[in-house]
């Protein structure tokens, strides 16, 4: 029942996201502009609304995937791909290269940032004797966020003037100038890494049972755990290629999924937080484009005045029971 | 101590001589002795090096001060005025004031940097039980972490809202001395020489803070004046701090860790040798900046954070998960 308004809310604003804007377009236009290919809002919907929402459908999808696969790998909600610094690390990787002169694709590239990252936070936040301490893998990722973030603000300085302005859009997270071929770039993989997500879901379900548990039901804990992150790595990779690293919807998106849907398994869970990703993604464009009028804000910059107050609510109600 | 003062001498040297535009020591000390206004050396020299210097010095003993401060108070290595969001509350409340006056960020605005700091240190107190002791140092720092991300989205928000020229953006969200010379200096090296000394009196207070509220107590330290004292203190250090030169983060995460290492464990020493160590480094991260990437400049406030990144890392690896705050 809940699974139904969730989706409706969606539905209704990914519609409302396409007729809001600064040329304001009714229903009808839309639909004309959708299937008639003729009218008013032919060009407004084909060539700038729609690929930019499929673009914040697609990435806010992959971020709560991503976001859930390791907040419940962990058992923490507060171990989220952007908290740990990966999204930082996808970031850096991408303008490096752009600093670099390679070409390569950006989905690719994130990838690798995203995966190195995650390596060096794992390998740094370990100690012989305590394994992986989840608030301390947060904080060493938080260190790694920030050293990332640095690093990228000092390429910045480095690349040529035009370029410089669209990578500085891009590093606070921006739906700006997307086209279908981003469109492409973030469901292709995106798919393909959810349905590989799909295959797993029975192991992640094991895993949060415990590793001794899951190795005496039969499951290579150790093995399924990093098929697990690397996929949830690709899915965070995915989107931060097309949407920059954007704060906080793979924090939000897994609670906010389950809070809305009741879901309690990993998979609805899993499907929820794809859903409510979308859901916030698309609810922050939304108002980052008509917040403020003749002023587009940056995408980041939304989802992280979102976040964050959720996340100090969080942080306080933790507190409160001792988890902290 | 000797090796502090010898590291701020160096730097001060650096900060004077090095740029994209060396200058000779002669020349150096000729400008400030017989300026002419008319080699342009001693014009580089006078009107955009000796402001730098001036910034570097008030923001970087102002940080390192209160980095020694807040850690000694919390006992928590992380605790610092950049990563606790203290810094960013002070750059927001300025750049509010400034859209609310709509008078640029000049004059009497800039003071507004005092409450806004205050301000961002109750909330982070507040949410992450900082003072209490009992509560785990990793909560105060993800708190803050919090906060400072919250609070620069905010001063990002009102800087695209005013629509106002991207370099003004880029002062306020990342700290830098190349605006120094239209900073309010002099006011700001009153205010932290007050704090200076404000710190030096509290500092017995503290060295019996750390050995506990009880033993404190004992020893005859009112110990909720002296906390409150000390915290009125970091917040006009990191106000000062950032009227000059931006939200700055890091120096105060260094600076303690530095200077402990160096003057050992007493609060008046660590505070000497951070007056030194703060403005070494944040001079030091500037003449880098001016450097690394001719013709462009990296800002300080990024040269400080590409270091303190890394410092972050392997302090919060030494924390224990239940260790008290």
């Amino acid at each position: 029942m809940r699974w139904g308004a969730l989706i409706l809310a969606l539905a209704a604003l990914a519609a409302l996201g396409l007729t809001m804007g600064e040329v304001r377009l009714g229903l009808p236009d839309l639909w004309q502009g959708l299937w008639g290919g003729d009218g008013p809002g032919a060009l407004t919907v084909r060539i700038l609304r729609a690929p930019r929402m499929l673009v914040a459908l697609g990435a806010g999808a992959c971020l709560g995937l991503a976001g859930t696969v390791f907040q419940t790998l962990m058992r923490n909600p507060l171990a989220s791909p952007d908290l740990m610094g990966f999204t930082a690390g996808a970031a850096l990787a991408v303008l490096a290269a752009l600093a670099a002169g390679l070409t390569l694709p950006p989905p690719l590239l994130s990838a690798a940032g995203g995966l190195a990252a995650a390596v060096a936070v794992a390998a740094l936040a370990h100690r012989r004797g305590e394994g992986l301490a989840p608030l301390r893998l947060v904080l060493v990722g938080l260190g790694l966020g920030f050293t990332c973030a640095a690093a990228s603000a000092f390429l910045l300085q480095r690349l040529p003037g035009p370029e410089a302005t669209e990578a500085q859009r891009w590093i606070t997270g921006s739906l700006a100038a997307r086209g279908w071929g981003h469109v492409a770039q973030v469901w292709l993989p995106g798919l393909a890494l959810a349905a590989l997500l799909a295959v797993q879901v029975r192991a992640l379900t094991l895993l949060e049972l415990g590793d001794d548990l899951a190795s005496g039901l039969g499951l290579r804990a150790g093995r399924a755990r990093l098929r697990l992150a690397a996929t949830g790595v690709g899915l965070m990779a995915a989107a931060v290629a097309v949407a920059g690293p954007v704060a906080f919807v793979a924090l939000m998106a897994g609670p906010l999924g389950s809070a809305l849907t009741g879901a309690r398994g990993a998979g609805a869970r899993l499907a929820a937080a794809a859903l409510a990703g979308a859901l916030i993604t698309l609810a922050a464009d939304l108002a980052a484009r008509n917040a403020l009028p003749g002023v587009t804000l940056p995408l980041g910059l939304l989802t992280g005045l979102l976040g964050a107050p959720y996340l100090l609510w969080r942080l306080s109600r933790e507190m409160e029971r001792g988890e902290l | 101590m000797r090796a502090a003062l010898a590291l701020l001498a160096a730097a001060v040297l650096l900060a004077l001589l090095v740029g994209p535009r060396p200058v000779g020591p002669g020349t150096a000390w000729a400008a400030l002795t017989a300026p002419d206004l008319t080699d342009p050396a001693h014009v580089v020299l006078l009107t955009q090096r000796l402001p730098r210097l001036a910034a570097g010095l008030i923001a970087g003993a102002a940080l390192g001060l209160a980095g020694v401060i807040l850690r000694g108070l919390t006992r928590n290595p992380l605790a610092e005025p950049g990563i606790l969001g203290v810094n960013a509350g002070a750059a927001l409340a300025v750049v509010a004031g400034a859209m609310a006056t709509g008078r640029g960020d000049g004059g009497l605005v800039v003071a507004m940097a005092f409450p806004g700091a205050l301000a961002a240190m109750v909330a982070v107190f507040l949410i992450g039980g900082g003072l209490r002791g009992g509560a785990g140092p990793m909560r105060l720092a993800l708190a803050g972490a919090v906060l400072n991300a919250l609070l620069m989205s905010l001063v990002t928000g009102i800087v695209l809202l005013r629509a106002e020229s991207l370099e003004v953006l880029r002062f306020w969200n990342t700290g830098s001395l190349s605006q120094a010379a239209g900073r309010p200096l002099g006011a700001m090296a009153a205010v932290v020489a007050a704090a200076v000394l404000g710190a030096l009196a509290v500092a017995p207070a503290l060295d019996n803070l750390a050995l506990g509220e009880a033993m404190a107590r004992g020893l005859g330290t009112r110990t909720a004046r002296a906390k409150g004292v000390a915290l009125a203190l970091v917040a006009a250090l990191a106000g000062a701090a950032v009227a000059v030169a931006g939200p700055i983060a890091f120096l105060g995460l260094m600076v303690p860790e530095l200077a402990r290492r160096l003057a050992g464990g007493g609060m008046r020493a660590q505070m000497g040798a951070a007056l030194c160590l703060g403005p070494a480094i944040l001079l030091a991260a500037d003449v880098a900046g001016r450097v690394v990437l001719p013709p462009g400049e990296v800002k300080a406030g990024v040269m400080t954070a590409l270091i303190g990144g890394p410092v972050f890392i392997w302090l919060a690896r030494r924390i224990r998960p239940g260790a008290l705050a």
